[in-house]
């Protein structure tokens, strides 16, 4: 059992915590639009800059590639020149040790160029490319080669000899080389032109993906302050309808009982009512109207306080039984002038509960007033007290119910009659008149003990309205009573 | 006593001295000494591409004063010199060709005109020059100090010696007895 009730209890704890939850995001609805707006537009801000980067790159790995290409591509042809200018420079001098010098120079670019081209085949990765890399090789080969004895004519004193090979044989493959050089560097700037049509492509997309991006949020950001500026309208209409109800059904329930004392004030002035009894019933009712204007006036003055939370409550221990005898007593009278019958039931040894006197009865007092008036054509109210479950939140409770088989609610109106003003449609068109304040004040007093009230309801069949309050021997409910009444 | 002490010790340096330098006890000669000797033989070198690995000092003493004209291998000879006055030619004139400065041109300029010798000298100004010559024609032959030898170059034995060889025929006298 004890189970039962701490799973229920567990149950109702997140059910409540649900409650809240989903209440303060509806309060706090246009600020988490707005703050959604921000993170889309931090986001779209992100993904603009990487996309920028991401074109920057593009742009840099083009410049690096090709123009260090190019740029390496030129050098080696200068270094391809500078060996067959030194070759040919040491035919036009008879001194030795120059030719030497020249030979020694042309060797020196030699090496550069063979390295250079082992550094573009090692960097080489289309088929195109590596062709073109070995057969470069290959030619510079033959050329040196053919540069060899050219030179070793050359020192050998063979002059006419050096010319022949060079003309033979140096001329055509420096040719080939210098044409295999050439088309290396069309190649690069082959390459440079499908990358800058890449890059352009690339610019495109990334201009027209970040003019899509823009729009959407745009979208986002006139649909959210759509949606913000519509709820607050709507919140505002339907405060604004809330309070002319309020001012209209305060209006009309101030008016019946002025009415009656006027009515009653003006035949006894006018000399209608002389007899002592009928002045006595005529006392009776203005005494009893002018009751119900205080009484009316002091809900809607403690409904102000306790929302303001202005209200300060004194907290002690209440036994049950006291606080539901003192409620019959105040509504006795309007009980039995609607002829209701009013049953109680209240369980032995019974825990007290911790509260404070007056808005515990109000409270109760609330609920009982409205079974009354929504009691329908079953004139019966039944009160009962009981021990409730262990909750895991507030710990041991004591629950009162009050239990009218009237009208019934809607289930879809269920959360709606704890709102400030709310009257339903249903109970508008019946011709029931009231404040809408009767609930709200009884939950805000409810919670304000530390407590709450839930509501089971089935339209035509009745509503039970349980007021749970929290044991007073728990030490913890007192504490939490405490920090809600000083709230 | 004091004679045995004496011999004892000099006996006991000897032998620590010989243990210190090993070269010494095979050689007969303190390695500084050899190694100064080494760098005074004068290296004959060749490219690389040649097939010649020994002459005789009569061989060489052809090549040089221009009376034959191809290698082996079919290559024609270039003979290179160093400039007058240097002590490597100095040495490669009084070893090799048995004559001074005055009877080796002497003897080219009568060779080529009566046609008996078939190779001009080259001359050049310098050791790294000569090894650079050698190195780019393949029937080049050439002499440097030995200290001044790489291995762009090929040196060939002499009578078949090396020229680390102590029995290496060719050196080069000091600059100071010049």
């Amino acid at each position: 059992m004890k189970d039962v009730d701490k799973a229920r209890a567990s149950r109702n704890g997140f059910q409540k915590y649900f409650r809240r939850v989903s209440s303060e995001i509806a309060r706090h609805s246009s600020s988490l639009l707005l703050f959604m707006v921000f993170c889309v537009v931090i986001a779209v801000g992100a993904f603009m800059i990487k996309d920028l980067h991401t074109a920057t790159d593009q742009a840099q790995r083009m410049y690096a590639g090709s123009v260090q290409g190019l740029r390496e591509i030129g050098e080696l042809q200068y270094e391809a020149q500078e060996t067959r200018r030194s070759t040919l420079y040491a035919l036009t001098t008879n001194d030795s040790n120059l030719q030497v010098e020249y030979a020694d120079q042309s060797r020196s670019a030699d090496g550069l160029v063979t390295e250079g081209i082992a550094q573009y085949l090692a960097g080489a990765r289309m088929t195109r490319e590596l062709e073109l890399g070995r057969r470069l090789q290959r030619d510079w080969a033959e050329y040196l080669k053919v540069r060899d004895e050219v030179l070793a004519s050359i020192l050998e004193g063979s002059t006419k000899e050096a010319v022949d090979l060079d003309l033979s044989g140096g001329v055509p493959s420096f040719d080939r080389v210098r044409q295999d050089l050439e088309e290396v560097k069309r190649l690069y700037d082959e390459q440079a032109s499908e990358q800058l049509k890449l890059v352009g492509v690339s610019s495109r997309r990334s201009v027209l993906r970040l003019v899509g991006v823009l729009c959407l949020t745009l979208l986002f950001a006139i649909a959210s302050v759509w949606v913000i500026q519509r709820s607050k309208m709507l919140s505002a209409l339907k405060l604004a309808k809330m309070q002319m109800d309020f001012v209209a059904s305060v209006s009309h329930e101030l008016r019946t009982p002025l009415a009656v004392i006027c009515a009653s004030a003006q035949n006894i002035a006018d000399g209608v009512v002389d007899e002592k009894e009928q002045l006595a019933k005529y006392g009776s009712v203005i005494g009893h109207h002018s009751r119900q204007l205080t009484e009316l006036v002091n809900q809607i003055l403690l409904f102000a306080s306790t929302h303001e939370g202005r209200h300060r409550y004194t907290l002690r221990p209440l036994q049950v039984s006291t606080i539901i005898e003192s409620v019959i007593t105040n509504t006795r009278e309007l009980a039995e002038e609607a002829g209701f019958a009013v049953e109680t039931n209240i369980e032995e040894n019974l825990a007290p509960v911790r509260g404070d006197f007056s808005a515990v009865c109000q409270c109760l007092q609330n609920l009982v007033l409205n079974a009354v008036k929504y009691g329908g054509s079953h004139p019966a109210i039944a009160i009962r007290a009981f021990r409730g479950g262990a909750d895991v939140q507030y710990g041991e409770e004591v629950r009162i119910s009050v239990e009218d088989h009237g009208i019934g609610i809607d289930a879809s109106e269920l959360q709606q009659i704890f709102e400030p003003f709310y009257r339903s449609p249903v109970v508008k068109a019946a011709q029931i008149h009231g404040t809408g304040l009767g609930l709200p004040l009884a939950r805000s007093i409810a919670e304000a003990m530390g407590g709450r009230i839930s509501v089971v309801s089935k339209v035509g069949v009745g509503s039970r309205f349980t007021l749970h309050l929290p044991a007073s021997q728990v030490v913890g409910t007192e504490k939490r009573a405490e920090r809600v009444a000083q709230l | 006593m004091r004679r045995l002490l004496a011999v004892v010790t000099l006996v006991g340096a000897a032998l620590l001295l010989l243990e210190v330098s090993p070269g010494a006890a095979k050689g007969g000669a303190s390695p500084p000494v050899q190694a100064s000797a080494t760098d005074q033989n004068l290296a004959i070198i060749v490219n690389h591409a040649n097939t010649v690995d020994d002459l005789t000092l009569k061989e060489l003493r052809t090549v040089f004063l221009g009376e034959r004209s191809h290698w082996p291998n079919g290559r024609r000879i270039t003979l290179v010199m160093m400039d007058p006055g240097e002590p490597e030619r100095t040495a490669v004139l009084r070893d090799i060709c048995r004559m001074n400065e005055t009877e080796f041109s002497r003897h080219f300029l009568q060779g080529l005109f009566t046609g008996e010798v078939f190779v001009s000298p080259k001359t050049l100004s310098s050791p790294t020059g000569v090894r650079k010559f050698v190195f780019n024609v393949p029937g080049a032959i050439g002499y440097v100090r030995a200290s001044d030898v790489d291995g762009t170059v090929k040196v060939i034995r002499i009578n078949g010696h090396a020229v680390d060889d102590p029995d290496y025929p060719l050196r080069i006298e000091a600059r100071a007895s010049k």
